[in-house]
């Protein structure tokens, strides 16, 4: 039976935000805690070749500095390791520099003060390499083609195509920035490894320190509670966490580490620059038969981040004939990463932009062009597709947006005052990803109720989205429901991304809250005992019941916990045995150009959502605020740039890196189709967070496209790009 | 970072003899809102600190008489809602409510505000120091060792002013107001007082961009005169940016006009975020004396005002922008009553 709405709930945690009683990782105060500050490489690439500590082992309060001779190499990944278990763990401090802002030593200190004094009393010489590649388009850069994704015949189909489009678009370099920065706190006491970390996967960093550390991982726990932001930088392995460990370790002291930001522009993950060449053909009927879509992007010497840009492109319109190669370009910089909607994100800018050119070039309507081309299978598993209500949202957020009274024309739509009006729609999709879970739950007598599981909070809220299933389906006290995530020490932790969170907790938390129920109605048997289930179990005298349960996802393995507790990957889908679950999305933006001085403004967004089952209205809501915010940020404003005689990235601090503030974000009126998926999960819950923002960025293209005529094929989109 | 001593003297004479006795490495804070970055990103390595924030009754406002004086204390953020100002001299309200934050106005003083620092990205990120990270020659920071922004990712860089040595904006929005309006600074320093147009606080590059300005070591910005002009309330200061607001300019223009009826009796032009110090647009001023003002002859005058511009690489946008802004701005202040 499919699950009933859910009503509204305010986020889990308002209050203690609001009042500011919230403990975020960075925030971590411990007795006796030391600093740290890491020295960063000013040269873009070479060897260090000697490294005076002298003056500031001088400075008073300096306790330690940490170099490349305290670490040594880690462990090789377990026998018979795949994928992300085998992955080589962070480099931590070392002679050989990859690229600018490496850390070269730490500096420990009883204070941040003394600490930043120290790492300015380093002095480093360096051999610095005769060349080096920082631009894709550099000497030196090494292209590496990755897997093609294909279904049917897209050459043979683009041969009867009577209608083509061919374009390059272009996604720059950028980075996530959270409010909180990367943040990592050790303490080494009792032959047990503490560590605070702001990360979305706790396990894997209980894993991965472990390995650089020659640590047994039964004796590191890994504590992530509250993070300040995440989006992906704080998914993968971050580089400084075994170097703090470290510096416990040999201090014998708490020690703390919050990286200045513009060192996090150089060692955190960042969305690398990508390019997306497009070419769609549609027959004589306007029917859009064929797709040739290459994709490349950056990427450092050794780094993991892959190409996948065909992950969702290919479920938008039911074409049946699709080849989409992908490849890096290897260069030298720090690793990319995840970055919110990865890789759909700036393929779609890429793909709705062709898609909106196609659409002009055959004379239709974007909109009408869009809904003439829905899917029921997925063209590269020949599965049928799970659920998929994307012509739902595209027709809803249409009526929403008044899309009838357009007029068609690029360039027309005219303000007396000379002000250029645009209206422009723009798609997405996502896979939907379940991850294996593990969970404990226990209800006390005394009115307590505490949930394990696998989880990590970083605001998108997914305590509120977890309270929601267990308070529909307990009587217990709200107010003394505890939720423990994000620690190792409670069950095994996921890497909490790619939108699996919400799919992935909520089947447990109700299969946990069912047998619970059954456990006590048991214990409570014939009697008639009044009052909630704390009052029932102090009735039949029972402190507390405690269940420990785990959670597959559809068609996985039980072998699956096994690599969550190893490695927090333990991922099915978005192809399933049976069939694929996406997804969806439909944005439409307005935009308004001045006349003379061409400053875009985005008075109004509408935004219509595919994500199965709504869990929590409230957050999920907020989830698509921040999407189309970040998504009018990566169109309109930001791109880290990069100076190729330097390397490094040149504007790193959020004073240059131009995101949007309050001012430049108008009305968003966001709404959901809220129909429960009726496969994947109990409760017909698909992912949100990512395709949240996946096409508004090229609705909002295609937006500038209606107001102008010109078409921009690159982010960001500057006032000089229409002067 | 560096150990360093603090003081807070109640008067501007404590002050400057503080400044005195304190010898090298002296220097006075105010808000501090731009200076604790210059020290964060190891720019500026001060020995002692003189806060100037604890004089008494330093931050008056008086509009009363011929002329409007401000204390170097007020912060941005009450000159900045004036009633008097945000009636009959919008263009020095707006350039300091379209700047920076309200936090960063709420600590930020109007005297400080002159003697703010440029924000060229290879100046402000090239110490190497954990907060800059980047590594790079600047010749404002490290005379002599060269300047990474002439050939590289210049699209911030001035397009009037700039030498072979250095193109860095000068950043401030209250200056070129100020400029534009012909105002006055008061100082006090160990030579006794004087007064300056803030006009000539600013020198241009040349071969020597480490000096900024033409305050004597010890010297204090006390007090900023505007003399009253009928040009006040057809007034606007108008800022383009990559972002609606906490962005510094790509472009802006502080314009004020005395007009007779449709005909420009004086215009006062000033050019912030395309030059290296706050410009004075001279012959745009000229060229609008005694003509009737339209779209066209404003665009001629903001064209006129970038007559000497020059590009590099990436900003020669920055010379049709700034034109079209200086224009917008002409227009919007003319639609003003008088």
């Amino acid at each position: 039976m499919p699950a009933a709405p859910f009503a509204d709930r305010a986020r889990f945690d308002a209050r203690d935000k609001v009042l500011g009683r919230t403990a975020f990782t960075a925030d971590v105060q411990l007795p006796n805690m030391l600093y740290a500050m890491p020295v960063p490489a000013t040269i873009a690439k070479g060897k260090l070749t000697s490294l005076s500590t002298a003056q500031a082992m001088k400075v008073p309060g300096v306790v330690r500095i940490l170099t490349a001779d305290d670490f040594a190499p880690p462990t090789p990944p377990p026998k018979g390791a795949v994928g992300p278990a085998a992955a080589p763990p962070p480099p931590t401090i070392s002679p050989d520099i990859a690229h600018r802002g490496a850390p070269v030593a730490v500096v420990v200190a009883e204070s941040i003060e003394a600490a930043i004094e120290g790492a300015e009393a380093i002095r480093a010489a360096y051999e610095a390499a005769p060349e080096f590649s920082p631009l894709i388009t550099s000497k030196g850069s090494a292209r590496e083609a990755s897997e093609t994704v294909k279904a049917g015949n897209a050459a043979s189909a683009m041969a009867r195509a009577t209608t083509t489009v061919e374009a390059e678009y272009i996604s720059p370099a950028q980075h996530h920035n959270p409010i909180e920065m990367l943040s990592t706190t050790a303490v080494w006491a009792d032959g047990r490894l503490t560590i605070y970390e702001a990360t979305q996967g706790a396990q894997s960093v209980k894993a991965n320190v472990a390995r650089t550390l020659r640590l047994d991982p039964a004796l590191v726990d890994v504590k992530s509670g509250y993070i300040g932001g995440a989006f992906g930088q704080k998914g993968g392995s971050q580089r400084q966490t075994a170097i703090i460990a470290r510096a416990a370790m040999l201090t014998g002291r708490p020690v703390k580490l919050v990286m200045p930001r513009g060192q996090i522009f150089h060692n955190a993950t960042f969305r690398p620059l990508s390019r997306h060449r497009v070419k769609l053909g549609a027959d004589a009927q306007g029917k859009m038969i064929a797709v040739e879509y290459d994709a490349d992007h950056q990427q450092s010497r050794r780094g993991q981040f892959p190409p996948r840009y065909h992950e969702a492109q290919t479920q938008m319109y039911g074409i049946a004939d699709y080849t989409g190669t992908a490849a890096n370009v290897r260069i030298d910089t720090q690793a990319p990463g995840f970055m919110r909607a990865p890789h759909p994100h700036p393929a779609s800018f890429g793909f709705e932009g062709a898609v909106d050119e196609l659409a002009y070039k055959l004379g239709k309507d974007p909109v009408a062009f869009r809904l003439a081309h829905d899917a029921t299978v997925d063209p590269v598993s020949g599965h049928p597709l799970s659920s998929r209500y994307l012509n739902e949202c595209i027709a809803e957020g249409a009526r929403r947006f008044g899309w009838d009274r357009r007029n068609p024309k690029p360039g027309a739509t005219v303000l007396k005052d000379g002000t250029q009006v645009g209206w422009g729609v723009g798609c997405g999709a996502y896979p939907s990803i379940t991850s294996a879970n593990i969970a404990t739950l226990r209800i006390g007598a005394d009115g307590k109720t505490r949930f394990a599981v696998s989880a990590h909070e970083m605001g998108q809220g997914i305590r509120t989205v977890i309270a929601q299933v267990l308070l529909r389906e307990l009587d217990i006290d709200p107010d003394k429901l505890e939720l423990a995530i994000g620690d190792t020490s409670a069950v095994p932790q996921h890497v909490t991304a790619g939108s699996w969170g919400t799919a992935s907790a909520v089947p447990i938390a109700e299969e946990c809250a069912r047998k619970i129920k059954a456990a006590i109605a048991e214990l409570v048997g014939e009697r008639k005992i009044a009052g909630n289930l704390h009052r029932q179990l102090a009735t039949v005298k029972r402190p507390f019941v405690e269940i420990e349960h785990s959670k597959l996802g559809p068609g996985q393995k039980p072998e699956a916990l096994a690599a969550l507790r190893q490695s927090g990957f333990a991922l099915s889908g978005a192809e399933y045995p049976e069939f694929s679950t996406f997804s969806y999305i439909a944005h439409f933006a307005e935009v308004r150009i001045e006349p003379r001085t061409r400053r875009i403004r985005v008075p109004r967004v509408v935004s219509v959502a595919d994500c199965g089952r709504v869990i929590s209205p409230r957050t999920s809501a907020s989830q698509v605020y921040g999407g189309v915010v970040w998504a009018i940020g990566s169109v309109l404003r930001e791109e880290t740039e990069v100076d190729e005689r330097y390397g490094g990235w040149l504007n790193n601090d959020i004073a240059d890196y131009v995101m949007p503030v309050n001012a430049d974000i108008g009305e968003i009126d966001v709404s959901f189709i809220d129909k429960p998926d009726p496969l994947l999960n109990s409760l017909g819950s698909k992912g949100l967070g990512e395709v949240a923002m996946v096409g508004a960025a090229a609705a909002v293209a295609n937006a500038v496209f209606h107001a102008t005529g010109k078409r921009i094929r690159k982010m960001p989109i500057r006032i000089e790009d229409l002067l | 970072m560096q150990p360093l001593s603090y003081i807070a003297p109640k008067s501007v004479e404590e002050a400057v003899a503080a400044f005195a006795r304190a010898g090298e490495g002296a220097s006075y804070i105010a808000g501090g809102t731009s200076f604790y970055d210059m020290m964060k990103l190891d720019i500026a390595r001060p020995r002692h600190l003189i806060d100037v924030t604890g004089i008494d009754g330093l931050d008056g406002i008086e509009t009363d008489g011929d002329q409007l004086r401000f204390e170097a204390l007020a912060p941005m953020s009450t000159v900045a809602a004036n009633r008097v100002l945000l009636r009959d001299y919008p263009v020095l309200a707006e350039s300091l409510w379209k700047a920076a934050s309200q936090q960063l106005r709420n600590m930020a003083t109007i005297g400080g505000n002159l003697l703010q620092r440029t924000r060229c990205m290879y100046f402000r990120n090239g110490t190497g120091n954990p907060s800059s990270v980047g590594s790079y020659p600047c010749n404002k920071r490290e005379p002599g060792s060269g300047c990474a922004a002439i050939g590289g990712l210049d699209r911030g860089q001035a397009v009037l002013g700039q030498s072979a040595s250095c193109t860095a904006v000068s950043p401030g929005d209250w200056p070129v107001a100020l400029v534009a309006l012909d105002a006055m600074i008061e100082i006090v320093g160990p030579a006794g007082t004087r007064s300056t147009p803030v006009a000539d606080l600013y020198r241009l590059p040349g071969d020597t961009p480490n000096q900024e300005f033409t305050l004597a070591p010890g010297e204090i910005v006390t007090a900023i005169v505007v003399p009253k002009t009928p040009a006040g309330r057809r007034s606007t200061y108008h800022k383009i940016r990559d972002r609606e607001s906490y962005a510094f300019a790509l472009a802006s223009a502080a314009v004020a006009l005395d007009m007779d009826g449709n005909t420009v009796r004086r215009a006062h032009i000033a050019l912030g975020g395309v030059a290296t110090k706050p410009w004075r647009a001279t012959q745009a001023e000229q060229l609008l004396a005694g003509q009737k003002l339209d779209r066209k002859l404003a665009l001629s005058a903001g064209r006129a005002a970038f007559e000497d511009a020059k590009a590099g690489k990436h900003n020669a946008f920055k010379i049709d922008l700034g034109a079209r802004t200086v224009a917008d701005a002409l227009m919007i202040a003319a639609e003003r009553k008088a």
